[in-house]
């Protein structure tokens, strides 16, 4: 088989996981390696579903043991399949990074024999970059469930970042879905990974020369609509692995049917629910919000008409308007349609003159879903007046169905917001 | 009117903002390249000298901040419509204010200013990404490019950083010069269109070209197709140079 149909055989198999992030990771360059790493993370390209190229992602098998349902490579499915040489993945990495078409290597795999020779093949991979090629770019690579920590930890100290996923929202959803994989092969690695990432923390604040241990932090992903758990469920659970296992980012996937299953759904969850979950993270991890706040038991999904931020304003009117000249920070970024850096410019431009609402259009700042929730000098702009029903009417979105698969799609701004926390 | 002409350096800006700065009669600032002659105007031929420019780069970095001095080098880098008379407005208004008026993101100047130098590091930011390099010979690379603004200045600590261990050079096509970069001191180079065409004559493909256009399809995930996001992300008059791109 030649290279090129290996590569597009195991890049395909490897592209369902979302994580493409290449950021926060201080790997600097040394003069006569090759690569760096810049922390705000780099996009080479973006693909036509409008996702970014950073990192080569791609499995170093498909010839999977498993059989989880939702997956492509699970076994029981007739499908191409294909295997790298520890050597080629190093040569493309390599020449892919040198072309600058990559920060680096996403490194996954399917278990291939068992999880322990699985993680063993990897390593070599990071071996080889790190001390025969001193490849100093971005290294992301995945933990198997159910490999031996000590190769775990190996890995750990080549890679920037790790993950382990979680795949779906619940252990009942796990046992139904992926038979193969336990609760605990999966939490037990993802805590050994937060435990180091601790102690190493620790360590290089006294001892600076003592290496890296995934400087980058550990992710993780699920899997969204393959399983009937709420958006309340889904945020719990992230909530928790934020809070326990100190993670920098937990990935939500929409589930894409790609097999005939008893137990799966047959249409695919819409990916409005996707961007609305992105949007709620950013709100709990960036903005201080609760989980509790966006919901609760008797709305436990979140609506797909409106973004999180502007349900939660519509549930609080007492708390508006707010005056954009009066409150602190941690209340203008509560206002629907006010991002982290809106409510930025409002603080730096009001301490040179007071603002009235044409100073916000000035600055930039949409006021679309703003206008209903602020005064300016006391006075309120908003076209409706400040209520409620009113002004979830004058909200409504108009409904778009994607042209491409009929599914609908949030506005442009959602989908942003969902990506870059401007919300 | 009367127009201060300078030759398109920096250094040429400063001078002009020199010369300019107490004038009184209503003056713009060019660069002798774009200049289109009108009826009325009066020129006033800027002739750059060092030590005007270094006075008020001093003058700057001691009585305003660093952050303004930046700023005026990504408005000159700019090239966007008045970028230089807005250099020379606003570090007036620096002056009167002081540094921290820049706070005033409602002020037209300043956010126009905010705008200009916004685009400027975020294209930078792309392009950090969007270079392609062609392997001429073993360990020798080329890349041409064609940006909006001049921002192969800002990419040169970048890619000599992380390049450090290969010849490389980066053709920015429009403003043709490149930036050199041969395992020493990197250097800046006119280079015609025609003499990056010669470079690239020994050169048929690169196979790695082939199998990067095959991962960027075979990553793409066609029942979500996205043309929009992906066209906000890398606009469409940047794929010329970005081999793989497709929609
Ligand atoms: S372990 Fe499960 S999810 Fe992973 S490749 Fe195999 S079948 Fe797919």
């Amino acid at each position: 088989m030649t290279i090129t149909e290996k590569l597009a055989i195991l890049a395909d198999a490897a592209k369902y996981d979302v994580s493409c992030s290449s950021s926060s990771s201080k790997r600097v360059a040394r003069k006569g390696n090759l690569g760096s790493a810049a922390p705000a993370g780099i996009c080479h390209s973006f693909t036509p579903d409008g996702r970014c190229i950073s990192l080569l992602k791609i499995l170093m098998n498909n010839y999977c043991i498993y059989d989880c349902a939702y997956c492509v490579n699970r076994a029981s499915n007739d499908i191409p399949r294909a295997a790298f040489t520890v050597e080629e993945v190093v040569d493309l990495t390599m020449n892919f990074y040198r072309r600058n078409y990559i920060e680096g290597l996403f490194l996954s795999s399917a278990v291939i024999k068992n999880p322990t020779y699985t993680m063993e093949r990897m390593v070599l991979v990071l071996q080889n970059l790190r001390e025969t090629q001193h490849f100093n770019g971005y290294i992301h690579v995945k933990a198997i469930p159910g490999a031996s920590l000590e190769l775990i930890d190996k890995a750990g100290s080549y890679a920037d970042r790790m993950s382990v996923n979680i795949e779906l929202p619940s252990q009942r959803s796990l046992q139904l879905l992926a038979p193969d994989k336990s609760k605990n092969d999966i939490l037990l690695p993802m805590q050994n990974i937060s435990q180091q990432i601790v102690q190493n923390r620790a360590e290089r604040k006294t001892l600076k020369k003592s290496p890296h241990y995934v400087p980058a932090g550990q992710s993780t992903q699920m899997i969204i609509g393959a399983s009937g758990e709420s958006d309340l469920d889904i945020l719990r659970l992230s909530a928790a692995l934020y809070d326990k296992f100190s993670m920098k980012r937990v990935y939500y996937s929409a589930y894409v049917p790609i097999n005939q299953d008893k137990n799966l759904p047959v249409v695919a969850p819409p990916m409005a629910r996707e961007n609305r979950l992105y949007q709620s993270d950013w709100l709990i991890r960036v903005y201080g919000f609760q989980a509790h706040e966006l919901l609760d038991e008797k709305t436990p999904n979140l609506d797909m008409d409106y973004d999180p931020k502007t349900v939660w304003a519509l549930n609080h009117m007492e708390q508006f308007p707010v005056e954009i000249n009066q409150a602190p920070f941690k209340i203008l970024i509560r206002i629907p349609g006010i991002g982290i850096r809106g409510a930025q410019k409002i603080v730096s431009a009001r301490k040179i003159s007071p603002l009235d609402f044409n100073d916000l259009k000035k600055m930039g700042l949409s006021v679309k879903r703003a206008q209903y929730f602020i005064t300016c000098k006391g006075r309120y702009y908003g076209t409706v007046s400040c209520e409620p029903l009113k002004i979830r009417r004058a909200l409504k979105p108009q409904k778009t169905a994607s042209p491409h698969t009929g599914y609908e799609q949030l506005t442009i701004f959602d989908q942003l917001a969902a990506l870059n926390g401007e919300i | 009117m009367i127009i201060y002409l300078y030759d398109g350096s920096f250094d040429g800006l400063l001078t002009a903002i020199f010369d300019s700065f107490t004038d009184k009669r209503p003056l713009d600032i060019f660069r002798q390249e774009h200049y289109q002659p009108q009826l009325f105007d009066e020129i006033i031929s800027v002739t750059t000298e060092n030590d005007k420019a270094q006075r008020v780069a001093d003058s700057i970095l001691a009585k305003l901040s660093f952050d303004t001095y930046q700023r005026l080098y990504y408005l000159y880098l700019s090239e966007l419509p008045q970028c230089d008379y807005t250099a020379l407005c606003y570090l007036k208004m620096c002056y009167r204010y002081g540094a921290s008026i820049y706070l005033a993101k409602n002020n037209p100047l300043i956010h126009r200013v905010e705008t200009y130098c916004r685009k400027v590091t975020l294209e930078a930011h792309r392009f950090t990404g969007f270079v392609r390099f062609i392997e001429l010979a073993p360990m020798i690379f080329y890349s041409k490019i064609e940006p909006d603004h001049n921002i192969l200045p800002l990419l040169q600590g970048h890619f000599v950083r992380r390049f450090s261990d290969q010849k490389f050079m980066i053709h920015d096509l429009k403003r043709q010069y490149a930036l050199v970069y041969d395992l020493h001191t990197p250097y800046f180079t006119p280079l015609t269109i025609e003499e990056g065409e010669h470079l690239l004559t020994s050169k048929t493909t690169d196979p790695y070209q082939q199998l990067f256009a095959v991962f960027f399809d075979a990553t793409t995930i066609t029942q979500r197709r996205n043309l929009r996001l992906q066209k906000f992300w890398m606009p469409k008059r940047y794929w010329q140079h970005i081999d793989e791109a497709h929609d």
